[in-house]
């Protein structure tokens, strides 16, 4: 090894610590903070399923009313918990890929209270029963501007990183990031200024309610998710994406093909025909970028299968795109038209890809990415094994019962509803099982979040371990199944391996 | 490829799917065009005016703010697309005294005065396209429509055939006041925690009236009407309001 190498390799470690250093605070105060609001979300979770078979639970006030309590548990885990981990992850990326120090920290954080605050005027105002009754929109109108704004206090850094960025390779996972920071606000302006601003058709304005849900999923989420998996798979078990063409085919499909889902869910409504259709085939034609970017990514990390049971963020992000792949094979089951689409269209199914999206899939990846990242921004390592995998297992329960309710459920429901010559009551009652079902699991996921959360505090804390070992999920410190991140000299010190 | 190509890529990518399926469709759907009734028996061609009444922007209001879409729709779908027209009340009742068979698929006359369609997402309970009728014509037997309403929202299970009803309880919509002197008229009759009288509140009555406004029994024009045609009277297709239907032994529905 030439002395010019280990120069170059001293450069880059001090380069990585410092971006970790420049973005520990707005990072960590993303993670904690979205953590805090998968919590709540996940209370608000159990109290509005409860309440789906048990009415008589916790109904003497108007705040806990199931209509309130849902409205906000899914607002809570989309906005609270979903978008902050996303902009953990996303501004921590974007500096890493364009090797740039955060200058405007700052500003990031100061963005990330308002966007907290916003989230928090929003939840409140729901269960005060000021909600517009536009699903997954049901923050009343004065939240979505502050919202907006502070997006693009938190985002825009990010931009400018990428743009002066050392000249060179753009990686797919920077593609997939600008890609997401692109079509959110697009599609969020365009969404809240026809609903809000504009006012038109009200069945339309309802087509876009259910375009927007479709678009935050597929054209916010799961971009996200992609590009922080397609970072953390090489990265960590040290081997180069499987086909780097593959990844590109995947990436474009997924923007050509999602932007006209969404619309299915108003089969059968006064709106013009081919929208409905076109919305179930780009839904299901998703099995495209989902399944090219799963194969690839699970042929790069199984190539060492030991990696992925030792490494936490492995597994997690691994299980992650297992439930994308899941979450694909709902796509296409859910929204046959003429055959499923009638079955699933208002049935618990909807809800449950939902869930199944923003967690099996969604928070899953970025569990991963936390559980890599957090060790490098403060410089300590994740305390305890059993917590991590406490926090894996219990979600894994969760989250496969929150499956089979939504594809097996739904349709089962969906039958009941079809069947005109029964009682109505026989298909309510269908419901009753599935319901009890999905209850079960939200507890298991708090269960295991409980653990996540401790944790996660701990670390910010300062608290987790000084050494230079990564925390397997194996007891034995063999060779560590870190590739070329093995290194992240938490003691200090930059050497050269 | 530079990032002026990714950008441009994807924004026509985007653009494309946003201009065809939004921007185009929202705003050519916000001027529908009026439909005509076609010509009665005087010849006279009368344009169709959708009728809705009650207090349907702040009853709409309270129907939102409380999460009702979350468990209830408000489609009729085209049998392509769903069995809802043969329930024999969600579209319109299939047995209706006054006028025979009402039951048809939504149009998009049917949210007039509304700024968003409440189609909803999940049917937890019935669909409510038709409620007001149902309510009408089937629910309230020897009380008003609106009284039946009220002690459905205070206590959906209060009727032993709804015993296994899931729908919370709105008692916050409802005030509880102490009984000095004779008993109001609107007064439940249910006892409230305190012994107190039961009456509900401006949101119960508004969201009541909305909720009364949600129904089928409109004549609408034949481009509008896809009804299920009743078997008896072949003949009569032109008028465009059925003179009398002699068609109730016929009902293909059940009875729910």
């Amino acid at each position: 090894m030439s002395t010019d190498k280990i120069t170059s390799n001293e450069q880059d470690a001090q380069l990585r610590a410092g971006i970790d250093r420049s973005l520990r605070h707005p990072v960590m105060f993303f993670l904690t903070s979205g953590a805090a609001w998968l919590a709540v979300s996940i209370i608000l979770g159990i109290v509005s399923s409860a309440k789906m078979h048990s009415p008589e639970f916790l109904d003497s006030c108007s705040w806990l009313t199931y209509g309130r309590t849902q409205a906000a548990h899914l607002n809570a885990l989309i906005y609270g918990w979903g978008f902050q981990a996303a902009f953990g992850l996303v501004i921590w990326l974007m500096a890493r890929l364009s090797r740039q120090e955060c200058r405007v920290a700052g500003i990031i954080l100061t963005a990330g209270h308002i966007w907290n605050l916003g989230v928090s005027a929003g939840i409140i105002g729901i269960l005060a029963g000021h909600g517009t009754g536009m699903p997954w929109m049901e923050f009343p109108s004065f939240a979505w501007p502050v919202l907006l704004l502070s997006y693009f206090a938190i985002v825009i850094w990010s931009f400018i990183q990428f743009q002066v960025r050392p000249a060179g390779h753009v990686y797919i996972s920077q593609w997939y990031l600008m890609a997401a920071m692109i079509w959110f606000p697009w599609v969020y302006i365009t969404a809240n200024v026809l609903l809000h601003i504009v006012p038109g058709n009200p069945v339309m304005a309802a087509g876009i309610n259910a375009w927007y849900k479709s678009s935050l999923i597929f054209l916010f989420f799961t971009p996200i998710a992609l590009g922080v998996a397609f970072y953390l798979t090489p990265k960590v078990s040290g081997r180069p994406i499987r086909s780097y063409s593959l990844a590109k085919t995947g990436f474009w499909s997924l923007a050509v093909i999602m932007p006209w889902a969404g619309m299915q869910k108003l089969t059968g409504a006064p709106i013009p025909y081919f929208i409905p259709y076109l919305g179930a085939g780009a839904t299901v034609l998703f099995f495209i970028p989902a399944f090219t970017a799963a194969m690839n990514l699970l042929r790069t990390a199984f190539a060492d299968s030991e990696a992925v049971s030792n490494s936490p963020t492995l597994r997690f992000t691994m299980a992650g795109i297992v439930g994308l792949i899941v979450m694909a094979f709902a796509a296409v089951f859910l929204n046959l038209p003429g055959s499923t689409l009638k079955l699933s269209q208002f049935s618990m199914s909807g809800y449950g890809f939902e869930v199944l999206a923003l967690y099996a899939f969604f928070s899953l990846v970025m569990f991963g990415g936390i559980y890599f990242i957090v060790p490098r921004i403060t410089q300590r390592e994740w305390l305890s094994r059993r917590l991590i995998k406490m926090h894996f297992f219990f979600s894994i329960y969760g989250i496969v019962t929150v499956a089979i309710v939504a594809i097996f459920g739904g349709i089962q429901q969906g039958i009941g509803q079809e069947a005109f010559d029964q009682p109505w009551t026989s298909a309510a009652l269908r419901a009753y099982p599935y319901a009890w079902a999905i209850t079960i699991a939200w507890c298991f996921i708090l269960f295991s979040n409980l653990f996540f959360f401790l944790h996660l505090t701990v670390m910010w804390l300062r608290l987790g371990r000084r050494s230079t070992h990564p925390t397997l999920l194996v007891a034995s410190h063999g060779h560590s199944p870190h590739g070329a991140e093995g290194d992240i000299d938490n003691s200090g010190t930059v050497s050269a391996h | 490829m530079s990032f002026r190509t990714f950008f441009l890529s994807l924004f026509a990518s985007f653009g494309v799917a946003w201009l065809a399926i939004i921007v185009v469709p929202y705003f050519k759907m916000r001027s529908i065009e009026p439909l005509s009734m076609g010509e009665d028996a005087i010849g006279t061609d009368a344009v169709f005016i959708p009728k809705r009444a009650g207090r349907i922007t702040d009853g709409a209001e309270v129907y939102a703010e409380n999460g009702c879409y979350l468990c209830h729709s408000q489609l009729i779908r085209p049998t392509y697309a769903g069995n809802d027209l043969f329930r024999p009340d969600w579209a319109g009742l299939a047995a209706d005294e006054d006028r025979g068979d009402t039951r048809r698929e939504t149009n998009a006359y049917d949210y007039a005065g509304e700024d968003f369609a409440q189609i909803g997402i999940m049917r937890m309970g019935p669909d409510l396209s038709n409620l007001g009728r149902r309510v009408e014509a089937l629910y309230s037997k020897n009380i008003s429509p609106e009284e039946w309403l009220y002690r459905h929202l205070y206590n959906p299970r209060w009727k032993p055939e709804r015993r296994l009803s899931t729908c919370p309880s709105f008692r916050f919509l409802f005030n509880e006041t102490q009984l000095t002197g004779n008993p109001s008229d609107e007064a439940l009759p249910f006892a409230g925690k305190n012994g107190g009288e039961i009456s509900p509140k401006p949101e119960a009555r508004a969201l009541v009236s909305y909720l009364l406004s949600l129904k089928k029994d409109q004549a609408v024009p034949d481009s509008l009407n896809f009804a299920p045609i009743t078997p008896a009277p072949a003949e009569q297709a032109a008028p465009a309001v059925p003179a009398k239907p002699a068609d109730a032994p016929a009902e293909e529905a059940p009875a729910p």
